[in-house]
């Protein structure tokens, strides 16, 4: 069995890209089996989707935490600790970066690939942020038992299902096919079975209710939590033309922009969550969207 | 002409539905079942489907919708999950004494409090006692399968009750796999379009289907052909299960035996993690401990006969709960516990095990767990599924939940 790991961020077509996978395993003649595991849906969070191949019954469901390819879509979730996409890894893990170079940090552990998909994907696509196609492309060749025809049926089949139009499924398939042509494929090792141990457990002690029911004596802690590594896009405001009328202010859902002394308004980056509605209320242009790249501190 | 097509335990469970030609489907939405309703709608609304889709202003209504539909003799499908299912629950109880067939798709999701989308089973349990026929499903091929037998099993003659087909919120209802499509012809050779064999709601015959009865005795009696039309299920579940096979070429018995024959160790298990007990199996065999598992598939009736006859001989059983009764343990296995009680050759240790709660995984090392356990000369029951990682993170949520000055 070939387990596959892709990580990314809702709405970069991480679940579409393990569904293709799967299908193009299943045509490929192999069992399949794909699952998308996401909280309540929001845009950016990280997600993460699983795709099994294999040539016997797969007796195995939920998420892989042994992973032999790891696909990361984006590589601003190398040190998101939620997100974790090397969790499990081992040295015989292939791994895949949608990076221009290789992390330093990755190159010394695992046997690294990279692509610059999102300039690809802005080629083909028209648009830097959907990686559906790229990945399962990407996921397919290093997989190397899976023809490129099998590849593009399943792009054809998953894409239509979502009701995209002739001409983006026609760029996918393109990209598809470039992407599969231009990837080696790398030996993936079917690992040797580990004996089984037996998980120490531990009989749960009885607690006061404060701590053995849900109550949250802590409120406003949502702020612990740094929604800005959601962040696929990020506004930045010209403050060379900004003439302070607070639109942006006013209009931001998430109230993460504010005003500072002297009038000018402020994004907090730790928790913007990078929705861009800010740019599109600005009435003079003058907010300004960047793509992020390098890790969140 | 028959398919195998990738689809997701919700995909397959609308496929279902659509292979056995609904004609009415009340619909709410709930996280993880909405991708069945949203299907359904789809095809109704592309004339895929014919018949009538109605959106409900809750799961109330919606089973009240759904019996008093299959009370004018159409054929119902409706689905829900978690909160959903238990704010239907008054409905159940009712929709089930009206003795009105029509198959429901329960997607296993645990309850509040506090909240999760996560499965587990304690709400499909807590719908045990309303007079379903339940069936449970590993696959998202069964999740298909259940429901064709389920329509078979409902509109029996001497059945007339409500099936409830149960398959894992996540790990089947978003899971995809290949599934197999038979085509139209065969499936209306197993399952004809509904023919009525009770009075139904007609505009020209007025009739009444929920009198009220006072004195005990009259309200006994109902109650009484209720429990033997239940009973009679398992006869007709066997039956239609032949009748399955010899269509479509897959048998279903009540329970599945996986590697029992030798067993000295049997896990008992129920819905998707079923898989997962059938991996740790192999990987004790190859370990030289000779493991087995029986899964759960009828749960209402329950195949008391069927699951002591599986148990009976083997030494030592474990009953995987993923619920938990607070104050009790798991929910089933003291069923199972009664189902062995009379027979001279029960296990010697029977072994009630809570884990899967709101969705966490059972991984091969838990089931390694319970081995030893099982062994233990003082074995206690029942055994958690919880370990020092999982106290750990508690404790370490619970730092930020706690803001140490409002303690004191």
């Amino acid at each position: 069995m070939w387990r596959i790991r892709i990580h990314g961020r809702g709405g970069q077509g991480i679940k579409t890209a393990s569904q293709i996978l799967g299908s193009a395993g299943f045509y490929s003649g192999f069992q399949a089996q794909d699952f998308p595991l996401y909280g309540a849906e929001r845009r950016g969070a990280p997600v993460i989707a699983f795709t099994r191949v294999s040539e016997d019954p797969i007796l195995e469901r939920g998420p892989i935490s042994s992973p032999d390819i790891i696909l990361i879509g984006d590589e601003t979730l190398l040190n998101d600790p939620q997100s974790a996409p090397l969790c499990g890894a081992e040295p015989s893990t292939v791994v895949f970066v949608n990076s221009a170079q290789v992390p330093e940090v990755l190159s010394q552990k695992f046997s690294v690939t990279t692509t610059n998909l999102t300039d690809l994907c802005f080629q083909y696509l028209n648009h830097r942020t959907v990686y559906s196609s790229a990945l399962s492309a990407v996921g397919a060749r290093l997989l190397g038992n899976i023809e490129l025809e099998c590849l593009l049926r399943a792009v054809e089949d998953e894409l239509i299902q979502q009701g995209i139009s002739s001409q983006l499924l026609q760029g996918n398939l393109d990209l598809a096919r470039e992407i599969f042509e231009m990837i080696q494929p790398v030996a993936v090792s079917q690992r040797e079975e580990k004996g089984l141990t037996a998980k120490p457990l531990v009989f749960p002690s009885q607690l006061p209710v404060v701590d053995g029911a849900p109550i949250i004596l802590d409120p406003g802690n949502m702020a612990l939590r740094k929604t800005g590594n959601w962040r696929v896009e990020r506004p930045e405001i010209d403050y060379e033309k900004c003439n302070n009328c607070l639109i942006c202010y006013a209009r931001c859902p998430d109230g993460v922009i504010g005003v500072a002394p002297d009038g000018r308004p402020e994004i907090d980056y730790d928790h913007c969550k990078g929705c861009l509605i800010c740019a599109l209320e600005c009435p003079g242009h003058f907010i300004h969207t960047v793509k992020e790249t390098g890790t969140f501190p | 002409m028959k398919t195998k097509i990738m689809l997701t335990g919700n995909k397959a469970a609308a496929w279902g539905a659509r292979m056995a030609g609904v004609e009415y489907v009340p619909a709410f939405p709930i996280t993880p079942q909405t991708e069945i309703i949203e299907t359904l709608a789809k095809w109704f609304a592309d004339g895929t489907l014919q018949g009538k889709f109605t959106n409900m202003d809750s799961e109330h209504s919606m089973f009240m919708a759904a019996g008093s539909a299959g009370a004018t003799g159409v054929r119902v499908f409706t689905a829900s999950s978690s909160q959903g299912i238990l704010h239907g629950m008054e409905s159940l109880y009712t929709i089930s004494g009206w003795r009105t067939p029509m198959v429901i798709v329960n997607v296993s999701r645990a309850l509040a409090t506090p909240i999760t989308l996560e499965p587990d089973h304690n709400d499909v349990m807590s719908t045990r006692d309303c007079g379903l026929i339940q069936l449970h499903a590993e696959t998202c091929q069964e999740v298909f399968d259940f429901i064709l037998m389920g329509y078979r099993i409902a509109e029996d003659p001497e059945v007339c009750l409500p099936v409830l087909v149960n398959m894992d919120g996540f790990y089947l209802s978003f899971t995809r796999e290949p599934v197999l499509i038979p085509d139209e012809e065969a499936v209306r050779n197993f399952l004809p379009l509904y023919t009525v064999t009770q009075p139904v709601f007609q505009a020209s015959r007025p009739m009444a289907r929920a009198s009220a009865v006072f004195g005990g005795a009259t309200y006994t009696s109902f109650k009484l052909q209720q429990e033997l039309a239940s009973r009679s299920a398992e006869k007709c579940f066997n039956q239609t299960a032949q009748e399955f096979e010899k269509y479509f070429g897959r048998l279903y018995e009540p329970v599945e035996a996986f590697h029992l024959d030798d067993a000295e160790y049997v896990f008992v298990m129920s819905n998707s993690f079923a898989t997962k007990g059938k991996s740790a199996v192999m990987k004790l065999r190859r370990q030289g401990i000779k493991a087995g598992l029986l899964k759960l598939r009828l749960f209402r009736p329950f195949p008391s006969e069927a699951i002591a006859s599986a148990l009976g001989g083997h030494a030592k059983v474990a009953v995987i709960d993923q619920n938990l009764a607070p104050g009790m343990g798991g929910i089933t296995y003291p069923e199972i516990v009664t189902s062995l009680y009379d027979r001279e050759d029960r296990p010697e240790k029977i072994l009630s095990v809570i884990g899967g709660l709101g969705g966490k995984d059972i991984e091969d090392q838990d089931f390694m767990a319970i081995i030893e356990h099982l062994d233990k000369p003082d074995m206690q029951t029942p055994l958690y599924l919880y370990d020092e990682g999982d106290a750990s993170g508690f404790s370490r949520l619970q730092q930020i939940a706690k803001l140490k000055e409002a303690l004191s």
